[in-house]
């Protein structure tokens, strides 16, 4: 049994949870996934040296996803909104604003771009910081833009068979929860090895400080790279 | 303290969750769209949606159904029986259509006419999984074509 006839099987199980898993395993590795999905790699993995951290990270990544994919999938199951239209509302523009604010990041990473400090007291400074100290909330966003990004085929998977799944069992919470999470496991799992490995060079060649500082920088440039391509493929 | 129960309140709503949910899979009913056709078949679309911009695994779907339809039923093409046609749903001529058929982007749509005047259409997206192996792709759609045609 070829690998499609697998996911095939797999994703048309007759028990909901299993389907929504591998339907979002299909989702995480088809192109357009795929690409946000390495850029949040870059994102997750720029502690190297701090597993724990990197898993936390892509786990909050994915739960940014989750968040707009139940969001999606409750607004069709309980509210009614209607799936022609939200799917081809998202289509149309979640895509066309992807790649410029891919670049944007990029760039405000690279300190080519300075934001604004907002003068805004004491209490939000710190809340500021503690937040993009710690990454989780910039996670977080990441995973909510990126689950928007919906490319044609992406669309399919979600729209074409996730949601049909979601209307029959009236489910619009665990259904969609289930299938981001496969959507994000790539990302948890690439992210680990990726630090793993990395710390274990740096150890190895004693440079752990090294890496950590060009790391920034190499993040920076994938979510440059990855904005351009998506501006690209979108615009021209 | 506080983290305490903020994880046993997560932990609570999980199992609410499972409890009220996991049942719904069992009693779920499977519903056809449409209407279902009894009796004769006057006509058949097949319509391979898509936006402007295509991927990759969309043109493929497009290419191969429309191989699929060239190859088996050259026939019922001419006859008008069949009727086969790549649709750009971001073309406003194709509103109609796209509304008829509530296209949600790329996607394989199937409309039955019966002689009665009743219409059925279903999204195949079978047709997805089979991109990988053109022969399989083209004898699993002809497949679904003929059952149409038969009536079932």
């Amino acid at each position: 049994m070829g690998i499609m006839a697998f996911m095939q099987s797999m994703g048309t199980n007759g028990f909901p949870l299993i389907a929504a898993f591998f339907i979002g395993l299909m989702t995480a590795l088809s192109p357009c996934p795929l690409a946000t999905n390495i850029t949040a790699i870059a994102y997750a993995s720029k502690k190297i040296g701090d597993g724990k951290k990197t898993l936390w990270t892509g786990f909050v990544y994915t739960l940014g996803r989750m968040f707009t994919y139940v969001l999606l999938a409750s607004l069709i199951v309980y509210v009614g909104v209607n799936v022609q239209a939200i799917s081809l509302f998202l289509q149309k523009y979640g895509e066309r604003i992807l790649g410029p604010l891919l670049i944007f990041i990029g760039l405000v990473m690279f300190n080519v771009i300075k934001l604004p400090s907002l003068k805004s007291g004491e209490r939000m400074d710190k809340l500021k910081e503690k937040l993009s100290e710690k990454g989780y909330f910039g996670a977080f966003l990441l995973g909510v833009l990126f689950a928007l990004a919906f490319c044609p085929f992406s669309a399919v998977l979600f729209f074409g068979m996730l949601i049909p799944l979601a209307l029959k069992f009236s489910d619009g919470i665990l259904i969609p929860s289930v299938f981001a999470l496969a959507t994000g496991l790539p990302v948890i799992i690439f992210a680990f090895i990726l630090t793993f490995s990395v710390s274990k060079l740096g150890k190895v060649m004693n440079k752990v400080q090294t890496f950590e500082k060009y790391m920034r920088y190499i993040i920076a440039l994938v979510f440059v790279i990855i904005g351009i391509y998506y501006t690209w493929r979108v615009w021209i | 303290m506080n983290k305490k129960y903020l994880y046993a309140g997560i932990g609570i709503v999980i199992l609410l969750l499972l409890i009220f949910t996991i049942p719904k899979y069992f009693t779920g009913n499977v519903t056809a769209s449409g209407t279902e056709i009894s009796g004769d078949i006057a006509k058949i679309e097949v319509y391979h949606f898509h936006a402007t911009r295509q991927c990759y695994t969309c043109k493929t779907v497009g290419n191969y159904s429309e191989e699929t339809i060239n190859t088996y039923f050259a026939n019922e093409l001419k006859s008008g029986k069949l009727v086969y046609a790549h649709v750009n749903v971001d073309l406003p001529e194709n509103k109609e259509l796209v509304d008829k058929y509530e296209a949600k982007g790329s996607s394989l749509l199937i409309g039955v006419y019966g002689k009665d005047g009743s219409f059925s259409k279903q999204e195949d997206t079978a047709v997805w999984y089979k991109i990988d192996n053109e022969s399989d792709f083209m004898n699993y759609l002809k497949g679904v074509i003929e059952q149409k045609f038969a009536g079932n």
